[in-house]
């Protein structure tokens, strides 16, 4: 028994090295794409297009404008004349925020009672840009001093209530988005990685003509998903192991937890994300098939992720159907270990699901095999 | 033969996919040592049966026992005794020709004590031994099916079926691949071959007919043809539409058959229609370059059944 499987490892092996741009993929694929995301993500946001509407026209005006300029997140857009023409600008994209300075400006600030304001209006369409504006602007109102009041319209209030904390962090550490983005990503290019190298091994044998070759052979289904499910297992997790050094050592995220916890609750996540793989593998009767299903379920899991959105502020019939999603699991454990220094003890309920949700699939494939000709 | 136990026996089995009976109540009897050849066109259920045999699809009823284990509950101990090539056999095309073979052994368990003797056997065996170290891929497409019957070959199964093994492979190559399915065949391996090729089907020692999922005929070469009703005339004309239509109105003929340009005749007597037709194509002003006597092969005997079988279930459809 061990020695077929073993010379089924093998030949999987020698399947991937002759057959180079899978294992290329398989291995640097991953990586090179978080560099890219971290790269991107980690530059601050600079250049926005700001209008101004100056009612005032005094010095202290010319200064706050001068200021917002120097902080490099804003390019002066125009000067605007009126109300109507940043709303008018605003409508159509053009600017991501406006600051209107009232006409008493200068003399509420130059006046020890005087209560100086200044409003902003926000691009609230695209939430990161307005952010980064936000936090510009709270940045050179600050350095006014305490006395400046401070009125955003076009945002209801309590979208950023508690803002002031995070923005303290946020600003004075200079923090980068890569690292809240590059952990979500690496858990993605784990799935879509091991997801895609399971889903083809069976497809690709059965497009070929092997499958039916390698069925009437005396193996149980057993030694079949087993000696083919090694190589993937064992290239993804080079694969994390490479990923992960990227994002820590290029981007600085930090490991806060167990990394030897953090490595085998990976490799858990990965056989999970295998045996999906190669339920996909069976069904499909191409290779061309089980990679539009790799896709379409990789897409899906996405927004379960909770990467681009907080899965918490979704619809209660998704936050329900998240828990048997496998990489919601695995991006809470992987967030958690990474960011927050979480443990078992915090972890588990995932690590509960993930090993439940295993079971599952694994059953589900080992049964689905036997039928793959049928 | 008839005091022994047949290796193969199927009763009443019976394969279906959604809409269609493939393989319908098949009774067959295989006796070891026999080449059996399984013939049929298109869709007959040839390689349906043929992957029920090597247990990769459930059977929808009836059973079938090889080498002495039921299809249905001993597979596992059935596919070691049997080496199987699927009609679209395809090797791992990175390996080398030995390492196709040592693959193959490994997932059979053979013994490495005897895989160096039987890999420099089977090599020798399939003519590739200068071929060894090349990979499959770059095999011509005879060398390629050499290679794989080798791979089937290399745990020394009782039982081989081979799924119409020669098909897209050239005449010579065609004709060395039986030559070692002949030796195999001398050696005492029961071996059951799909082929639609019916001078393959002549070199078998029993030949069965499938038709829509049925066995028709189940006997050796020989009454096969012998089950063809009257002599064969061969005639070779300028213009063979016009000559068949022509030859099937004259007295005494049975059936036609046209192969390219050459029409194939059967008569209820040959000494008797021969001159007569000779004398007919001359009076109508046609012109015939040949016309002889040949003895039928299974090509006819096989062109014959089938269109009766394909008249009767028209018929069969209209009424
Ligand atoms: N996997 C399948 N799913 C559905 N129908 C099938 C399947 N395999 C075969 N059939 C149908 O069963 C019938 C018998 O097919 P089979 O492949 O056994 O014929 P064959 O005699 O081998 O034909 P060929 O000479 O073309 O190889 C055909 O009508 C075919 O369409
Ligand atoms: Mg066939």
């Amino acid at each position: 028994m061990l020695r077929r499987v073993w010379s089924l490892t093998v030949k999987e092996f020698i399947h991937l090295i002759n057959d180079w741009w899978m294992p290329a993929f398989m291995l640097f694929g991953g990586a090179s794409e978080l560099l890219l995301v971290g790269w991107a993500t980690s530059r601050p946001i600079a250049n926005l297009p700001l209008m101004v509407l100056d009612q005032d026209r005094s010095s202290a005006s010319r200064g706050v404008i001068t200021a917002l300029e120097n902080t490099g997140t804003f390019a002066l857009h125009t000067q605007a004349q009126s109300m109507e023409a940043i709303q008018d600008a605003l409508d159509r994209g053009e600017i991501t925020a406006a600051v209107i300075i009232p006409p008493d400006f200068d003399n509420e600030l130059a006046s020890g009672a005087g209560h100086p304001s200044l409003t902003v209006m926000l691009n609230g369409a695209e939430s990161t840009p307005a952010t980064a504006a936000l936090r510009a602007v709270k940045g050179v109102v600050r350095d006014l001093g305490e006395k400046v009041a401070f009125q955003h319209l076009g945002l209801s209030p309590s979208e950023f209530a508690g803002f002031d904390v995070s923005l303290r962090v946020w600003f004075n550490e200079e923090l980068s988005e890569a690292y809240y983005m590059t952990p979500a990503e690496l858990g993605l290019m784990l799935e879509f990685t091991v997801l895609l190298f399971a889903a083809l091994s069976f497809s690709r044998e059965r497009e070929l003509g092997t499958l039916e070759q390698l069925l009437v052979m005396p193996f149980s289904s057993m030694e079949i998903i087993i000696g083919k499910s090694i190589p993937v297992a064992l290239v993804g997790l080079f694969d994390f192991v490479l990923m992960l050094g990227a994002i820590h050592f290029v981007f600085g995220v930090p490991v806060r937890g167990s990394l030897p916890l953090l490595l085998i609750l990976a490799s858990g996540y990965l056989l999970v994300e295998l045996g999906k793989g190669m339920v996909i593998s069976i069904v499909s009767r191409t290779q061309h098939q089980a990679f539009l299903l790799v896709m379409m379920i990789g897409m899906t899991d996405f927004m379960f992720t909770g990467y681009a959105a907080p899965v918490e502020s979704m619809p209660r019939i998704i936050q329900i159907v998240a828990n048997i999603v496998p990489a919601h699991h695995w991006l809470t454990i992987l967030r958690g270990i990474l960011l927050k220094g979480a443990g078992l003890d915090v972890l588990w309920p995932h690590v509960l699901a993930l090993v439940a949700l295993g079971l599952v699939i694994g059953v589900f494939s080992l049964r689905f095999v036997r039928r793959a000709l049928d | 033969m008839a005091d022994t136990v047949p290796i193969i026996e199927t009763h009443a089995l019976t394969r279906d996919f959604k809409a269609t009976r493939a393989v319908d109540s098949l009774e067959l009897s295989i006796w070891p040592g026999e080449l059996f050849g399984l013939v049929g066109p298109d869709g007959a259920g040839k390689t349906t049966t043929l992957r029920l045999l090597a247990g990769l699809l459930d059977i929808t009823s009836g059973g079938a026992e090889l080498a002495g284990y039921d299809l249905a509950r001993q597979a596992e101990k059935i596919k070691r005794k049997i080496g199987y090539m699927a009609q679209r056999f395809s090797l791992y095309s990175e390996l080398s020709v030995v390492e196709n073979l040592s693959f193959f052994a490994e997932l059979y368990d053979v013994d490495p004590s005897v895989l160096q003797e039987r890999t420099e056997q089977l090599l020798a065996f399939a003519d590739l031994t200068e071929f060894r170290s090349r990979r499959a891929a770059h095999l011509s497409g005879g060398m390629q099916k050499k290679l794989a019957l080798a791979c089937t070959l290399i745990h020394r199964p009782q039982i081989l079926l081979l799924d119409e093994p020669t098909t897209g492979v050239d005449p010579v190559s065609r004709r060395e691949f039986w030559d070692i399915l002949g030796n195999l065949h001398l050696e005492g391996t029961t071996i059951v071959v799909s082929t639609p090729y019916m001078d393959e089907a002549d070199r078998c020692s029993r030949v069965g007919l499938m038709y829509e999922g049925r066995m028709i005929v189940c006997a050796d070469p020989q009454s096969i043809r012998a089950q063809i009703q009257g002599e064969l005339i061969e005639l070779h004309t300028e213009d063979w539409q016009m000559a068949s239509a022509f030859v099937e109105t004259l007295p005494g003929v049975l059936e036609v058959q046209i192969y390219g340009e050459s029409l194939h005749v059967f008569v209820d007597s040959a000494d008797e229609r021969l001159p007569a037709i000779e004398a007919a194509f001359r009076d109508q002003g046609l012109v015939l370059r040949e016309a002889r006597r040949a003895t039928a092969r299974m090509e006819e005997a096989f062109i014959s059944l089938v269109t009766r079988l394909d008249t009767a279930r028209r018929l069969e459809k209209e009424t």
